[in-house]
């Protein structure tokens, strides 16, 4: 409505300016004002199209200095100016021209979508003088609309690979039971010499690992879409940590690496989500042991701290492990991305961390030198 | 394997080549099986076989596993029942399992958990049913019979309890 209403004024003025010289200068200074101060791009053109006055906001939406916008063609502000001019064709049989969507181009070169509308400006005598043009940029609007829609797609893609996942499963725990069943059938069998029996063995151990990634691969893309309810639970949050290091301790102990506690003193309560949270610990945690095994030198150790920051609390695992390089550091939140050997990462960790933190209100973020380990923070609301 | 020797386990699940290949495997280390591919296959079998272990799956078309659980408890109050559920289906399982499941498990389940479960749900079966079956004992003593009073007693609950 916004965008329409100082074109019915300006119509008016155009109608009015030749009645009175009073009214003029007023109708002028009113102009000036809505060309100073309106976020919408307004500008004045001769009958030829070259730009006679311009709104402060057309200079700062399109990128262009003042100067460089007066006198040009108004088409050259259009991503595509033969499109400019068959719109604009018959602005002066009709009067006004509308369109939405219209793509001009900004200075740099990139498209800025607005809503735009042209009205032809006539004299006292009805000749055509010119045309107004007044554009709405809509680019945070369609960004809005596109980040909805992305979403709504995302949900819908959760639905059908949650379904999928489940279906898929199925035939998954056919292929287990049969290769455990051929198994046992290969270790009885009295046909076999012992090198066909050893290689039939060795295949079939293959077969139930395979079935054995495709089943966690499965779990986790479940663990992802899973949408769960907002049953959140007060807990010690450092009680938590302490069961997610133990929960990993086989681990731990088998690699060599030893876990440091910095932790704020005493308990620390939280209401928020204890077993997400976990998963998040759980999953950071053997990320750490991994890149300390990579690197390989053995002394490795992970340093988990706490701290309160206002109604957060920040939680750090830090490791002394390969770290990130910084070309993966902007992607390791991504789906899928991996930098594991194939077959060892599934590239769901980390997203599924970062998807688990922020339905929790919070955020995650990794700091990290290459080589010289990694440090993952995670902010958490106290009470979420 | 004289200790699986005896335990008599019903399998119902409607994965068809699932359950063929789980019961080769479990009648190959001397349990006795019988597998059948829906709730209602599976009530029809308890009614005429004693089992001891029974292996559901909850979700199945037609007669679902809570609904097979209770009907199976209502025939053999002592068999014990391993509930399998989906991933993420847990919650709806215990919310549904007044019928006191022995154990969840979830799919797709680890032959060596599931044997290692109908083991421990066999004893379980076992030790309940022995303890109800000494109550009983103790019931027939104090009752004051004659000698041969107890002993018409004892055999008619030896018959009950399936002891020879």
């Amino acid at each position: 409505m916004e965008l329409t209403d100082p074109q019915q004024h300006l119509k008016k003025v155009s109608r009015e300016l030749p009645e009175s010289k009073t009214e003029s200068i007023e109708a002028r200074e009113i102009l000036r004002c809505v060309l100073q101060n309106t976020n919408d791009l307004v500008f004045a053109t001769d009958l030829n199209g070259a730009i006679v006055s311009f709104s402060k906001s057309t200079e700062e939406v399109l990128g262009y200095r003042g100067e460089q916008i007066k006198g040009k063609h108004s088409k050259e502000l259009a991503e595509d100016s033969v499109e400019f001019e068959r719109m604009t064709g018959g602005l002066f049989e009709d009067g006004m021209v509308n369109r939405s969507d219209f793509p001009f181009r900004h200075a740099d070169g990139h498209p800025v979508y607005c809503d735009v509308s042209f009205v032809a400006l006539k004299d006292s005598k009805g000749k055509s003088a010119g045309c107004i043009v007044i554009a709405r940029d809509i680019t945070e609007w369609k960004k809005f609309q596109e980040e909805l829609i992305r979403v709504d797609r995302l949900a819908e893609v959760g639905r059908t690979v949650s379904g999928t996942v489940h279906e898929i499963n199925n035939p998954l725990a056919v292929i287990n039971e049969i290769s455990g069943w051929m198994g046992v059938v290969v270790s009885d069998s009295e046909g076999l010499n012992d090198d066909d029996r050893a290689d039939l063995k060795t295949s079939i151990e293959k077969l139930l690992e395979q079935a054995t990634r495709c089943r966690n691969i499965a779990r986790q893309m479940l663990d992802f879409v899973r949408d769960s309810g907002p049953a959140g639970d007060s807990f010690d949050l450092h009680e938590l940590l302490r069961n997610s290091v133990s929960f990993i301790f086989p681990e731990l102990k088998s690699k060599d690496v030893e876990v440091l506690f910095d932790l704020m003193e005493g308990p620390l309560q939280m209401h928020s989500e204890p077993r997400m949270l976990e998963q998040v610990f759980v999953n950071l945690l053997t990320n750490a042991i991994h890149a300390i095994e990579e690197k390989g030198n053995g002394a490795g150790h992970i340093q988990i701290s706490t701290r309160l920051d206002e109604k957060s609390v920040v939680i750090s695992i830090a490791d002394n492990g390969t770290g990130i390089a910084p070309r993966d550091q902007k992607k390791i939140f991504e789906l899928f991305y991996t930098t594991k050997p194939s077959g060892k990462g599934t590239g769901l960790g980390l997203p599924i961390c970062r998807n688990i933190v922020h339905k929790l209100g919070g955020a995650i973020h990794v700091e990290s030198t290459f080589w010289k380990g990694a440090t993952f923070v995670v902010r958490i609301p106290i009470r979420g | 394997m004289s200790e699986k020797a005896d335990i008599k386990v019903l399998l119902v699940d409607d994965e068809e080549t699932l359950l063929e290949y789980l019961s080769k495997r479990l009648l190959r280390e001397g349990f006795i099986v019988k597998a059948t591919f829906s709730g209602e296959e599976a009530v029809a079998v308890a009614d005429e076989n004693a089992f001891d272990v029974a292996v559901v799956d909850l979700k199945m078309p037609g007669m679902d596993g809570v609904e097979t659980q209770k009907q199976l408890k209502k025939m053999q109050p002592y068999l014990q029942c391993i509930v399998l559920t989906g991933h993420g289906a847990i919650d709806t399982a215990l919310e549904s399992g007044k019928h006191e499941a022995f154990e969840y498990l979830l799919k797709p389940i680890e032959y060596d958990t599931l044997v290692d479960t109908i083991k421990r749900a066999y004893e379980h079966k076992a030790q309940i049913q022995n303890a109800k079956f000494r109550e009983e004992v103790e019931d027939i003593y104090r009752s004051g019979l004659g000698a041969r009073g107890i002993k018409k007693a004892m055999g008619k609950l030896r018959k009950i309890y399936g002891i020879d």
